[in-house]
This record gives C-alpha cells, structure tokens and sequence, in this order.
C-alpha cells in the first residue's frame, strides 16, 4: 500500500456515512426505554452491579472485550435493520450466505485425517466416509509439510507423524486408492503456498492418470502465507515476497485450469491457536485476502470473477457469543470489503465463506473427557455463526493423533447438532439477540481497527516482513500464558475445580510401526526406476521458472509428471529464492 | 542458590512446526534470569553440536509432533555416546501421553513436561537439577561462564 491510498478503514467509513440510515428502534420508544432503564438501575440493581455493569470475560485466546450485565435495544440504538442485518442470502449477509442456510445444504463434516503411510490414512479415511462424513480433509505429516523427503536425515523419526507422508504422485494415488476424486469434495491441507504448488501439482497429475478432467474436481487447499511466514515454525523460510507471490500464482493458475477448486483458505484458526486474540486471527486473514485481490486485480482479474473461490478457515472456542458474534462480524464485515473497497456486483464474491475447526489450545490434559463437552460447545457456536463445513478436534488431541474412537465422536458430536438438537431449522437463530448484535458490531469494528494497524504498517506483507505482527503475537501469547497460570482465565479441573493431580492413562492413538522404513523403501525404488534424466531437466525448468518469477505451477505439474519429489522440489525453490529469516518472537 | 547464570539452550526438535511452547518457555525462562539460546528446529545431532559449543547447563527440547520417542531416544542415545549425560541436564516438553514420561526419563531426560505446566515448574525444576549435577560433578554453581 502506497502512502498517498486510503486504508480500507476510510474506505469504508467514506461510502458508509454518506448513506441514509433508518433507525428500527424509534426515537420516542427509545426515550422512553432510556427512562425506564433508569429507573430499573437505580431501583433493582444492586450497588456492587451497577459499579461492575461491564465485566471483561478472560477466555482463552478471547478479545477482551467488555460485556454489559444486560443488553436492551440502547445497546444498539440506532440499529438499521435492512442495512445492517437484512434477511439471509443477500446483503449485508449478516444472517447467512445462503437464504435457506443449512435446510438447503447441511455444513460439511469435515473432519481432518491423516497419520502413518499413505495406506493407512487411505483406510481412516474409508472409515469416516463409511460412517457418514461428508467431505475429507487430508492433514499430512511433519516432513511432507516442511518439505522434506522421508529419506532426508532431518526427517528421520518423524514421517507419518502427526498426518500422512507423501513424497510423490505415488504416495497420492495409494492415499486415494478407490476415492473417487470427483465425487467427494477434498480439503488439502498444504498449508504453505509453497508446499501447496508441489503437493496440490502431485493431486493433479493424479487425477490427469486416472483421468479425470481438472474441471471435475472440487474441494480446496490452505496455500496461505500466513502458516509459512508468521505461524510456522521450520528450519528454512523463502522470503515473504516471494512466498506471496507463489499464492497469488497458485490462486492464477487453478482459477484458469480448476475452476471450482477453491484456491485459498485464508487462514486464522492456526494463527489463533498459535497465540493471538479472536480479533487479530480474523483481522490478519482478512488483510491477506485484500492484498491478494489488490494483486489480482493488478494482473488484469476481474473482482467478481477472482474473488468469488476465496474461503476463510476460523477457530471457535470458548467465548460462546462472542465467537457466534465474530463470525457474523466478519462477514458483514468482508462483504463490506467487497462491496465498498472492491466494487464487487457477483454475490458469490461479496460471501465469507468458512470452515470452522474448534479449538484445540482449548483443551486440556487434566480429565480429557471434559473435552468432548468444550468441543461440543465450540462446535454448536460455529453453527449457530452459520460455518459451511466444520471439523471438531477430539478428547484426546492433548496427548496425541485421535484413536478411532475418539475421531468417531467427534464426528457424531457433529450429527447430533445436525440430527437430534433442531439448530439447523432455523437461520441465523440468535440474530436479533440485543446482546449478540452490540456484540457482532463492536467484533466487526475492533476487526476493522486491527486491519487498519496493518495497512497503516504497509499492508499484510510489509507488516510480516517488518516482525510487527510477530511482535503483536508474542505479546498477546506470553499474557495469556500468564493469566493462564495466575488462575485469571478459569479452566475446569485444570486451575479451578483440581481433583486427582495424577493423569488418566486414556486409550491413545499409536503411530503404526515400520512406516518410514517403508517410506524410505518406496523411495529408493522410485529414484532408481524413474527416467532421471527427465527428472534432472523437469528440476531445472522449475530452478529456471523461479529465478525468472514466473509462475511455477506448471513446472511443479511437469516435476510431479516425472516423479520429482516433494523435497526435491523444495530444494530448487531455496536455491532459486535464497532464504529469509524471520523476527525473532521473543 | 548461588549467583551464576544458569545457561540453557532451547530447541524444536526435528521439524516439528509448533513453537509457542517452547517460545514462551523462551521468555520465561530469560525472565527468571537464564541465559537462553533459542536455536529454532534442529536435528538431534546438530543440538548437541551447540549445546557443546556454548557450554550449556541445560538442553530443552520441544516437540508436539509425536516424534518425542524417535527423536527423544535418538538425541539422549548420542548425548551418552558423547558423555554428556552426566554433564547437563536434558528436558523435554510438548504434547504426548503422560505414560510416556517414564520412558522419557528411562531414555536419560532429566524432566519431561507435558502441557499444562506452569513456567514457576519449570523454573524450580531447572534450579534443582542443575544444583544436583553441579554438586554431583564438584562444580560450585557461581562459576565463571565461559
């Protein structure tokens, strides 16, 4: 963002206050509320609540914003009801992307899955179909996420960990053995953008050997720079600029050649859980997508035609209304966005649609059963905020990868929100509330304000590149590790409510034996039989396309053709770049 | 307790991407007045490396990728290879079974730290363990730093 450009913040401020608003509440039942209120205080609320009248909840990973002891309409008193929350399907969306919400299509169930070889997730996988998951979301293990081979001596130990290997196009068809890729809808969780061009190439050319047209294929993958610049952790970084580029490169290419793939996911749940407040994960991601359209825009695309595959993923925890809050705050707020700063006319580019994934710093060792009833609220929240697809994190995930079992539950807690409560009869059930709307419009400002630090620091890239978002996220993480340990925020059984300091020994999930020696196995045998002299100039068609800052898909597609590995890959993408190292949190 | 700094060298091990952990410990630990080195992700030899290059008390490694048994194991089999077992104290902390904490510490781990800790626990522990290596190996604790 130049100097001389308006933030988004003026932005909107500009367009907004010029239009004529109508008040749903009118100025006489106000004035006689304001007076009755009064008289209420003063009468029937007690010394001590009238001096507390707004308290702070201290939750986890909350925004600290203060709650009134009760809302009425003078909370909102001068609420538009057509410009502010509208009827569900159409502007502002405050209510629903769509007009019949979940009587028309169901949320997903989306539950995330991967662990051990490609065999043994292709299983898992079957097994969650089996018993009524609708979509799947493929988690893979430390290496592949990092880029490394299963072979490199920095892998070792580690493959098959925390989600499934895959080093080639191989290890993809074995992990969707009998799926078909054009039936169900498949979440791919590359996070990076980097490893997204190498991992969602490799699903590509899988499908272009079964034949199966990239036009029939839908599902998403994260390719977000945010978990490769700010959130992870890894040994390596390429530069911001450059990993910036390849996401805006990625969205480029699959738009033009898989156009029902949605092509990012922006991304907050994982910088929440890494340690930021409910209002910087959705400030962040939101930053992100206004560069990355500003960057579209500039290759010639237009707003309607690129902005309308953009998904937002979110974490929900604790703080009940408020998260149901946010995600109506955020999207009134992108729709905003679009509208006012995009000039965007397609609906479908003014909608912030969302996969919720509840949150897993919220759950805690201590009697990890209490952790289905915190799921279980975290994940009616998202419902009721009206997600699209939802994944809840089970009991045991705070001592390891889900057992069968316990990823079961998770996917039934999900069918009995859907199946037995009633919530999905009904849009946007808690619209209305005098408390959750104070609530959504004080999230959708204090959002906007945090969007407005970041382009004031330049924008999303620059606010990366400079460490002031690495800086935000320390501070705000090493407070609420203090409140955490003072007791301030309360967690059952773990600092309030302690019973048996001994921890149970649940049934938890163990890694299958044997994997990587397979892996590396598999490996050996694809590097001897493969024809290497294609392998060498596919690797050096890419080296050449990055040094150049062309786009690099189409060289990844041609490496993951020749049977190129994912840590092959990589290694020319760090050589063609040069590496970058980020601020130091502490 | 005597006045020398205890130094500690923190690490992720292997790949593992999560690292609020270790960075808060980071911080606390420094706060409590230790000298930290924070190397980032590191293989199991590559953390001995600097743990002997900066003569540090204490070794701390993180892991929340499941791979604290393999990369645990590896990194105190080579850490009793070079002698140094003996010679500084070894930490663990991340996310896995409390069952695993017996064979982390049959393994040579001095400590293993499981979510949930508070940064008082860890703090305290370092200060016991490294009073005890010291007195085992005659060292008084205020010793110059090299």
């Amino acid at each position: 963002m130049s100097a001389n450009e308006k933030t988004t913040k003026e932005i909107l401020k500009e367009c907004l206050s010029s239009q004529h608003r109508r008040a749903l509440y009118s100025p006489e039942a106000l004035e006689e509320i304001r007076r009755e209120f009064v008289r209420w205080f003063s009468s029937a609320v007690g010394e001590r609540d009238r001096e507390s009248w707004r308290e702070t909840p201290l939750t986890v990973l909350g925004s600290d914003v203060p709650r009134e002891l009760l809302y009425t309409p003078l909370s909102n008193p001068d609420l538009d009801y057509l410009r502010d929350l509208g009827f569900s399907g159409v502007e502002p969306f405050t209510r629903g992307i769509h007009a019949n919400m979940y009587r028309g299509k169901k949320f997903t169930m989306r539950q995330l899955t991967g662990f051990g070889s490609p065999e043994d997730t292709n299983a898992r996988i079957k097994f969650m179909l089996e018993h009524g998951a609708t979509g799947l979301n493929v988690l893979f293990d430390v290496p592949t996420i990092q880029m490394y081979d299963s072979d490199d001596p920095m892998a070792a130990g580690q493959v098959g960990m925390s989600g499934v290997c895959v080093d080639s196009v191989e290890d993809m068809d074995l992990l969707f053995r009998d799926i078909p890729l054009d039936e169900v809808t498949i979440s791919i969780v590359s996070h990076y953008p980097s490893n997204t061009a190498i991992l969602f190439s490799m699903f590509l050319v899988l499908a272009e050997e079964r034949g199966i047209p990239w036009d029939r294929l839908r599902g998403s993958v994260q390719n977000d720079t945010t978990m490769e610049e700010l959130v992870r952790s890894g040994s390596e970084y390429i530069p911001p600029r450059d990993c910036f580029r390849i996401q805006c490169d990625n969205i480029e290419f699959i738009k033009t050649h898989v156009p029902r793939w949605n092509y990012i996911t922006l991304n907050g749940y994982n910088l929440r859980e890494f340690g930021t407040s409910s209002i910087t994960e959705m400030a962040v991601a939101l930053s992100n997508g206004i560069e990355t359209l500003e960057d579209l825009l500039s290759r010639g695309y237009s707003v309607d035609n690129i902005g309308d595959r953009l998904a937002f993923f979110w974490s929900v925890g604790n703080d009940f209304f408020e998260e149901v809050a946010r995600l109506r705050a955020v999207r009134r707020l992108w729709y905003k966005i679009m509208k006012y700063r995009f000039h965007a006319r397609n609906p479908r580019a003014m909608w912030m649609r969302c996969h919720v994934q509840t949150s897993g710093v919220s759950l805690f060792q201590q009697e990890p059963l209490n952790n289905i009833i915190r799921a279980a609220y975290h994940a009616l929240a998202a419902v009721l905020g009206g997600t699209q697809s939802l994944h809840v994190d089970s009991y045991d995930e705070a001592y390891s990868v889900p057992t069968e079992e316990a990823a079961l539950l998770s996917l039934r807690t999900q069918q009995i929100i859907q199946e037995e409560t009633g919530i999905t009869h009904v849009v946007d059930p808690l619209g209305g509330s005098f408390y959750v709307e104070a609530l959504t419009s004080e999230m959708e400002k204090r959002i906007l304000d945090e969007i407005d630090e970041i382009e004031r620091e330049g924008g999303y890239v620059a606010a990366i590149e400079s460490g002031m978002l690495h800086k935000k996220i320390a501070s705000y993480f090493a407070e609420q590790q203090r409140r955490l340990e003072k007791g301030e925020i309360r967690v059952v059984a773990y600092n309030v409510y302690k019973s048996d300091e001994r921890l149970p020994d649940i049934d938890v999930f163990r890694y299958p034996q044997g994997v990587e020696e397979r892996q590396k196995a598999r490996l050996e045998r694809l590097r001897s039989t493969r024809d290497s002299q294609r392998v060498e100039e596919a690797l050096s068609a890419l080296r050449d396309a990055c040094r150049r800052k062309e786009n690099i898909l189409p060289y990844c597609l041609d490496c993951a053709r020749a049977r190129c590995t994912e840590g092959e890959m990589f290694k020319v993408f760090k050589e063609a770049y040069g590496l970058w190292r980020p601020h130091g949190f502490w | 307790m005597g006045e020398g700094k205890i130094k500690v060298l923190l690490a992720k091990l292997g790949l593992d991407v999560h690292n609020r952990g270790v960075l808060t410990v980071a911080k606390g630990l420094s706060s409590a007045g230790m000298e930290v080195v924070y190397m980032g992700n590191a293989s199991p030899p590559e953390i001995l490396e600097v743990a002997l290059q900066e003569g540090v008390d204490v070794v701390g490694v993180s892991c929340l990728s499941g791979a604290h048994l393999t990369l645990g194991s590896s990194l105190m089999t080579l850490a009793r290879e070079r002698g140094l077992v003996g010679e500084m104290v070894f930490l663990i902390g991340g996310v896995f079974p409390p069952q695993d904490v017996e064979r982390l510490k049959e393994m040579g781990f001095d400590a293993a730290f499981l979510p949930g800790t508070t940064m008082e626990e860890i703090v305290e522990t370092i200060y016991s363990l490294v009073r005890e290596k010291r007195a085992a190996s005659l060292e008084p604790l205020n010793r110059e730093e090299g």
